[in-house]
């Protein structure tokens, strides 16, 4: 099965799939394709609502950017790998900018240390030197022959800077701060102003047509202010434009050459109270759009709810397909990650919300629907994903999850999740723990003994494993009643890398006003257990309840154990330079079940 | 800020008829004592132990001495009583050796229930055990959303006085937290802000008054308000000054307040959002503030703090 989009947003290594159009479901931006509303609670704040945020995937490019692109390339083909400054420079500054470059202390970082692949560096300013700049200096120097010379690093985020004697021909000083921007040139402030007025989405916001851009540039109140993108650890600013009492926000991402997303701010009398930051950008948007309203989604014949939950993932809700009722809800309760080396040592990790949540992996981008295509580029259905980050991902003990529901045109569905890695070593086994209600009120269980279908009268669990047995239906399990669907469980047959499940599932009943689970819920269960133990069971011992013609909760445990084997990267993610910056490769692992209906 | 109105006007009215301290002399507040029981222990020294509440292996509180040999595993020590709170975090110790502190929960909420998260808890300084010192009231409504309680804890040596900060039962819209100061001999709250949650405490004598420092829960703002000899509020909080756009994040809360020998602090401060990131995540930045006597300001500074008392 191929998709439009998929879970790998990072890079293109996850399994085949093709690039194509996304559907963004912000508040007041539903696709085209689909439906979508929302119930709003108080206290929503409108200006992050309304916030647009550009996807990676969008591969959207300037024109104007390609030569800059290319010169940068050539920087990393140099022996020296430096993009000289680009603004104008005097006589004296190309002198400084020469003897700088010729320091070898001045240019240590230029290359990654032991494999000398370059980073991406270049000089952002030659500046005369201020007496401030010679105040940690012991001799005397004359001011006017003496400049100061900045270059940063896009791949470290490191800031260099030299303080030149272009009499001695000599660096008097240098220094190197990890984390920090010099001030950003004038060609780049025109560029990222550029960027910013030749985006659709900030010509949308102020409502100019495109071929007003250039007038735009000219004549609009424009400020360029600093900004952060503490996410991605990128050269970000943000041209900011003035209408009326407002200010649109523009985050430009400067080692990417992109726009980040725009978001107004109310100016008032002495400008806006708070810096927009990528972060803030995006945690407001998920936060006031996904976690205090409830969206709904059409597709296809499928309507659902969605919702990010404080502790429980991305939930869906009221499912139906074709107006029959599906599901009552779905959600990934917690990933417990246990480390083999080490007894009993691991995380339960619940996701959720970036605000005022048990989350301790959260929602990083807004949830996302994209197409699902089969072999001959024909849509079969639709994907609704949505990805939990740590901010450090992929360094170590760091965590990247996916969620991932698919729903098809004939009426399949699959629930389904990733861990991306990296996590705390190479011998971890990560267990999500999902919780699945279907919307029938009398439904019967069973499992495939390898004969046939044996009925299940109490609530109980059972392990796949390797000897398990499939029906010719490629079924473990079916439920029988108002549903009618066969499951699934993972061993490798979806085709999206998968290397099998070997889950726990577990059936129980549920009571109308009995919540056992029904609403968000806490952690159910620690790290590092092996066996059934992973929470669901305390829903069932010590007496399991007759299930007969009963309304029924699906819970099922997969068990991924992670591998950092070159070739056979699972549920691992490495950071690797290309181009002068680091860029992450995933290699996911995909699990869950599938759901056929038979009826 | 909400502080009860009434409560404010009361405070006031005290402190107009009170004889007001004109100048209050410098001092350290730097009182603490090893617990005696240590002595008792065999193979620590109470010179080269410390307290711990964030060994991520050992939950609750862990007294360690470091062993002297590079790469050697550290010597380790924990009551049986001392987990009794699941995870925690502050740590304080008074003039007599005892111990308090209060939990916090690390990365899930699995040993840290909601309902306990506002406990403070001791160790008596002489037999070593854990037990409940007291609880701060609970708010009528607590947010399942907000995992946290206690976050700030100072002993004020000269009163006696223990100052405790929470954010129990706080939403993203409504702020249930507060600062208490409990008067430790009697076990009593003798002071209070509610409705405000708050974070790291500190405090300092540099500007000639008895000044309690706060962080707030909702922006990088730190307030001080002055207090008696008797370790009362008796002004509002004013902000002293702020962490907005410093360090690598720009928008840091305040986790703990430091003062060094002059007086001047040193602001521990992380990332908090009410969730339970882990902890490395929170990668914490250290802001340094010097209090101008001419301005009768606070200023951001790079320089390096004299060294840090308490």
């Amino acid at each position: 099965m191929k998709q439009k989009n998929s879970v790998a947003t990072q890079t293109n290594l996850f399994y085949p799939f093709l690039f194509g159009w996304l559907l963004f479901f912000s508040c007041n931006n539903p696709s085209p394709s689909s439906t979508s509303a929302a119930t709003v609670l108080a206290g929503y704040d409108k200006d992050a609502m309304n916030a647009v945020l550009i996807s990676a995937d969008s591969l959207q490019t300037f024109p104007f950017v390609t030569e800059r692109v290319s010169a940068i390339k050539k920087s990393l083909l140099n022996p020296l790998p430096v993009l000289l400054c680009q603004d104008s420079l005097g006589k004296n500054q190309l002198i400084a900018q020469l003897i700088a470059l010729s320091d070898q202390q001045f240019t240590q970082y230029t290359r990654q240390e032991g494999t000398q692949v370059p980073y991406r560096n270049e000089v952002f300013g030659v500046y005369p030197a201020r007496e401030s700049d010679l105040s940690t200096l012991s001799g005397k120097y004359n001011l006017p022959d003496v400049y100061r010379v900045e270059m940063y690093n896009y791949g470290l985020n490191l800031s260099s800077y030299a303080i030149v004697n272009i009499k001695l021909q000599q660096v008097l000083y240098r220094a190197h701060q990890q984390q920090s921007q010099p001030d950003i040139p004038s060609f780049m402030q025109k560029l990222a102003i550029r960027i910013a007025v030749s985006s659709p989405q900030v010509q949308e916001a102020l409502g100019i047509t495109p071929s007003e851009k250039d007038a735009l540039m000219a004549s609009t109140k424009t400020a360029l202010n600093r900004t952060r993108c503490e996410r991605s650890h990128h050269l970000c600013v943000a041209p900011t434009f003035i209408k009326n009492d407002k200010a649109l926000w523009a985050i430009v991402d400067l080692t990417g050459h992109r726009l980040i997303g725009i978001r107004w701010t109310y100016v008032g009398a002495t400008g806006p109270a708070v810096a927009i930051t990528e972060k803030k950008l995006k945690e407001d948007k998920i936060t006031s759009c996904y976690c205090e309203m409830e969206q709904y989604l059409s597709k296809d014949s499928w309507q659902m709810k969605y919702m990010l939950t404080g502790s429980d993932g991305l939930r869906i809700s009221d499912v139906s397909f074709n107006g029959k009722p599906v599901l009552r809800s779905a959600k990934l309760v917690d990933w417990h990650v246990s480390y083999s080396g080490t007894d009993g040592f691991g995380y339960s990790d619940a996701i959720g919300c970036p605000y005022f949540s048990q989350a301790a992996v959260v929602a990083w981008e807004i949830p996302k629907v994209s197409v699902l295509l089969d072999d001959h580029n024909k849509q079969t259905g639709f994907v609704l994903e949505q990805v939990f980050r740590s901010e450090g991902w992929p360094t170590p003990c760091n965590y990247n999850y996916c969620q991932r529901y698919e729903f098809y045109n004939d009426g399949r569905f699959r629930v389904a999740c990733a861990s991306l890695g990296r996590g705390c070593g190479n011998d971890g086994t990560y267990r999500p723990v999902f919780r699945i209600a279907f919307a029938g009120s009398k439904d019967n269980f069973y499992n495939w003994n390898g004969n046939g279908w044996t009925n299940w009268t109490k609530e109980q669990w059972k392990e796949q494993n390797s000897a398990s047995s499939y029906s010719p239906e490629g079924a473990m399990y079916k439920l029988d009643g108002n549903d009618a669907y066969y499951v699934q469980p993972g061993h490798g047959q979806f085709r999206d890398g998968g290397r099998g499940d070997f889950s726990f599932l577990y059936i129980t009943k549920h009571i109308l006003g009995r919540d056992e689970g029904e609403n968000d819920l806490t952690t159910i269960g620690p790290c590092c257990n092996i066996d059934y133990h992973q929470g669901p069971e305390k829903f069932i011992e010590p007496s399991p309840e007759d299930i007969t013609n009963s309304s029924l909760v699906l819970w099922y445990v997969a068990q991924l154990k992670n591998d950092d084997r070159k070739g056979n990267e699972y549920c691992w993610a490495e950071s690797a330079l290309e181009n002068g910056v680091y860029v992450t490769h995933i290699y996911p692992c995909l699990a869950g079940p599938m759901f056929v209906p038979f009826k | 800020m909400k502080l009860n109105q009434r409560y404010l006007f009361l405070l006031f009215a005290l402190s107009f008829f009170s004889c007001e301290e004109r100048k209050v002399p410098f001092q350290l507040n730097n009182c603490k004592t090893m617990p005696p029981f240590i002595r008792k222990l065999s193979g620590f020294n109470p010179h080269s132990s410390y307290f711990s509440t964030s060994d991520i292996r050992k939950m609750g509180l862990v007294l360690i001495e470091p062993d002297s040999k590079q790469g050697s595993v550290p010597h380790m020590y924990q009551h049986t009583s001392w987990k009794k709170g699941g995870w925690l975090a502050p740590i304080v110790l008074d003039e007599a050796g005892n111990i308090y502190s209060a939990p916090a929960p690390f990365i899930n909420p699995l040993d840290n229930p909601i309902k306990d998260q506002n406990t403070i808890y001791w160790v008596n300084g002489q037999s070593g055990e854990m037990n409940t010192f007291l609880r701060l009231p609970m708010p009528d409504t607590v947010s399942t959303n907000n995992a946290y309680g206690i976050i700030g804890m100072l002993y004020l040596c000269e009163t006696g006085t223990l100052y405790v900060s929470t954010v129990l039962g706080s939403d993203r819209h409504v702020q249930r937290g507060g600062l208490y100061a409990i008067d430790i001999k009697n076990k009593k709250i003798i002071d209070k802000i509610t409705g405000w949650d708050i974070m790291g405490l500190g405090i300092s004598y540099a500007s000639g008054k008895r000044q309690l420092f706060f962080g707030d829960g909702r922006s990088s703002n730190i307030y001080s308000v002055n207090l008696n000899k008797s370790g009362n509020i008796i002004d509002p909080p004013v902000i002293a000054f702020s962490l907005d756009d410093l360090g690598p994040r720009g928008d840091d809360k305040v986790r703990r307040i430091m003062t060094d020998d002059n007086g001047n602090l040193e602001i521990h401060a992380i990332e908090f959002n009410y969730n339970l990131i882990a902890p490395r995540e929170k990668q914490e930045a250290t802001y340094f503030f010097i209090y101008d006597v001419n301005s009768n300001k606070w200023s951001y500074s790079t320089a390096t703090p004299s060294h840090t008392s308490y």
